[in-house]
């Protein structure tokens, strides 16, 4: 094996057997498919149907309500009761065990416009809503009748204005587009956390080398160039494959649900229903391909993203960026000699990171802005911007590959250059390193 | 035969020259100490010989051609800053090192054996470096130091850490290797045992070479020509029959009638001389030259003063 060779596979085991390895790798996976079941199944609680009887002494809704022909499934029947209804009464009766919620109409909604009700379990907010306008607009109508409108004039009047607000440009298909740059975004916020965490595993590792002193014997053996690349490569490495075996568990978690436990609750339609919820989750459910999935996002996630594109581009901008950063991060390990002394250090290489995970949440629903465009072609920013435009269906070939070679020559750059400070830095003890002495040290390497 | 050749190493540091000029040969199988004051520049050359660091300019050569980059493999180095992987099991860290050097993991295994074996630490292979004492872990980075059979061995301050039984045990070792047919470079400050085996030394001071030679060949030139003269008389007929050309630095008695004076010769005046000198007067009884020590050599030619007659 190459000594480069023997660099990566000590840094990757030592690493991939610690314990908080370990137990990460599997217990983000199981937090996941739990908290998608766990929206799922509050999603379904929230769509329990409720029956509401209606106490109606004075028959003011003539024992019906409008239920439109487009509700095909309302979250709420009514049923009328032609007389009052006490709270003690209703709790006693065997017959009104079906009703969950009790309604009164009584002499108080007409002078004060006042109902109050009661409930066995209470309501999700949307039910609430549901329950609220209906029995408001079957009201207004008793008392457009009671003015001596027509049924007929009174619901040509109230009917809802149909009032919609669209973008100068091609409406639907910006829609279909803003939704994709916010998948687009979830890779933007993978990648920023990956590239914090393993570039700040690699700083690490170098200031472990150099405070036990251990690095000058290695660096007798090795050019401290392979101990650097053979660190950051192995990091790297245990990066892909946590990511890797975090995708197969989750994977393996739902389908192994869907088939053997939750049979009933993992069914298409109620994907559709929580669609909106839960974005990220759809992403990895499979054979759902079904005729009546014709949502927005149904639309965006299995006809419009690209999705092997976006995963190569994904795992190319993570390597790229990750690179780019590790080194930099390895440089500063090697210029301090405690963690402790990295923040003063560390500020300049966080803050275009940090930067850009904010705009790219910003510039959500503006792909093709200027913002995007420009950040996407900016090595610091470039690996979770670029993400979201890909996503979003934005960028010219040309565009891509520009960005991708300016990212490379970056990151051949700045390992270079770190490489240079890196073989100074590592045998420079007890002092407190400046960027003035970086650069300094950059000379003379 | 050389070993080691060193030519006219000048190596420049942001502020300060760490090496100027310094140019020294070593020997197949002879301990080479390489002395110098702290900060004098010696791991600064010992880094250039491990190819850790470059030369500004200067040439290193290895049994008598340039050195190349796979020479480390040759080449063992303990360093002063001792320091192993805290976390990392005893056997997997020492096969590590050895296969960084170049060794299959097999023949890393056998001769890891053997070592373990030899210094009777069989027991310490899955211990983590962390729970070892500090004199262990020296053991430890003494057997990755040797592992690889270097041909030539640097070695800077192998003794400290060390108590006096396990210093000793090391000082076997390191003649061991040497009978072995190791060149060794050694590194200290313990100029006891630089005498004890050392075979050539340099000294280097403020980033110069101040002395380079045998060990032999360094005393002599260090040599002050004292005498110690044991006698039976008076110690002040004794010094009485001196005249100017010799300085008495100091005497004590014996007993009631033995003494013994330092002597030392001035101006070109010879054993012979002083001993007709003194010899009407007193009954000579013995006499010995004051050869310098180590220690005195080492602090003369640091504070710049220059050994031999005529002074």
């Amino acid at each position: 094996m190459s000594k480069i060779g023997l660099i990566i596979a000590r840094e990757y085991t030592t690493r991939v057997k610690k314990r908080a390895f370990i137990v990460l790798t599997i217990l983000v996976p199981l937090l996941v498919v739990g908290l998608m079941f766990l929206a799922i199944w509050l999603s379904l609680e929230e769509k329990k149907h409720i029956n509401v009887l209606v106490a109606d002494p004075r028959n003011l809704c003539g024992e019906q309500i409008f239920v439109g022909a487009d509700e095909k499934n309302p979250p709420a029947t009514f049923y009328f009761y032609a007389g009052d209804l006490e709270k003690a009464e209703f709790l006693q009766r065997q017959d009104m065990d079906k009703y969950d919620v009790l309604i009164g109409l009584g002499p108080n909604v007409i002078t004060n416009k006042k109902i109050g009700g009661y409930y066995r379990e209470e309501p999700s907010a949307d039910a609430k809503d549901y329950i609220q306008d209906k029995l408001e607009l079957r009201l207004e109508e008793y008392f457009a009748m009671d003015k001596g409108i027509s049924l007929e004039e009174y619901r040509s009047i109230r009917q809802r204005m149909d009032f919609e607000l669209e973008s100068f440009d091609n409406s639907e298909e910006k829609e279909i587009r803003d939704k994709a740059q916010m998948i687009g975004l979830v890779f933007s916020v993978f990648i920023f956390i990956f590239i914090t965490v393993y570039a700040a595993q690699v700083m690490r590792g170098v200031i472990e080398e150099k405070t036990s002193r251990v690095v000058e014997i290695i660096v007798s053996s090795v050019k401290p160039f392979e101990l650097m690349m053979g660190k950051i490569i192995a990091v790297g490495l245990v990066g892909l494959t946590q990511f890797l075996i975090w995708v197969t568990l989750i994977v393996v978690l739902v389908i192994g649900l869907q088939t053997f436990v939750f049979k009933d609750i993992l069914t298409p339609e109620n994907w559709q229903g929580i669609n909106d919820q839960a974005v990220a989750i759809n992403q990895i459910s499979t054979g759902m391909e079904t005729a009546d999935m014709q949502s927005m996002w149904a639309k965006v996630l299995f006809h419009y993203v690209n999705w092997p594109l976006l995963t190569i581009m994904f795992l190319i901008y993570f390597i790229g960026g990750y690179l780019l950063y590790g080194s930099l991060f390895a440089m500063i390990g090697s210029a301090v000699d405690s963690e402790t002394d990295t923040q003063q250090l560390m500020l300049p290489v966080m803050l275009p990171l940090m930067f850009t995970y904010v705009v790219s949440v910003m510039i959500q629903g503006n792909s093709d802005g200027a913002t995007a465009v420009w950040l996407s072609h900016i090595p610091f920013s470039s690996p979770i911007i670029m993400l979201q435009r890909i996503a979003a269906g934005s960028v010219a070939p040309w565009e891509l590959i520009l960005s991708l070679v300016i990212l490379t020559i970056t990151f051949i750059t700045t390992t270079y250059l770190a490489a240079k400070i890196y073989r100074v830095g590592i045998l420079m003890y007890g002092k407190k390193s400046t960027w003035k002495e970086l650069f300094k040290w950059m000379r003379q390497a | 035969m050389e070993m080691l050749r060193v030519e006219h190493i000048v190596k420049q540091y942001a502020g300060h020259r760490a090496l100027d000029d310094i140019s020294i040969t070593t020997r197949k199988g002879e301990i080479f100490g390489l002395l110098g004051p702290n900060g004098a520049g010696k791991t600064s050359l010992i880094r250039i010989i491990n190819q850790i660091t470059g030369p500004d300019s200067g040439k290193v050569f290895l049994e008598g051609r340039e050195i190349r980059r796979d020479d480390i493999a040759h080449i063992g180095y303990l360093p002063e800053e001792r320091g192993l992987y805290k976390k990392m099991k005893v056997r997997e860290q020492a096969l590590y090192f050895a296969r960084l050097k170049g060794l299959s993991k097999s023949e890393a295994k056998k001769r890891l054996e053997y070592w373990f074996e030899r210094f009777d630490i069989t027991s310490w292979y899955d211990k983590k470096v962390e729970e070892l004492s500090k004199g262990m872990a020296q053991k430890i980075q003494f057997i990755i130091t040797v592992l690889h059979q270097p041909k030539l061995l640097i070695l800077d301050e192998p003794f400290s850490g060390f108590d006096p039984i396990n210093a000793d045990l090391m000082r076997k070792e390191i003649l061991q290797l040497k009978e072995a047919g190791t060149s060794i470079m050694l590194s200290t400050h313990n100029m006891t045992s630089v005498e004890e085996i050392c075979d050539s030394i340099a000294l280097i001071d403020k980033a110069k070479l101040v002395l380079n030679g045998s060990l032999k060949d360094v005393k002599a030139q260090y040599r002050t020509h004292t005498y110690a003269v044991q006698f039976k008389g008076m110690m002040f007929g004794f010094a009485n029959a001196l005249w100017a050309d010799y300085a008495l630095s100091h005497s004590y008695q014996l007993d009631a009638e033995r003494a013994v004076a330092h002597v030392k010769l001035l101006k070109g005046n010879t054993l012979n001389n002083l001993l007709s000198q003194v010899m009407p007067v007193v009954e000579i009884e013995a006499i010995n030259e004051i050869m310098p020590t180590m220690n005195d050599i080492f602090i003369r030619a640091v504070q710049g003063e220059k050994g031999g007659q005529g002074e």
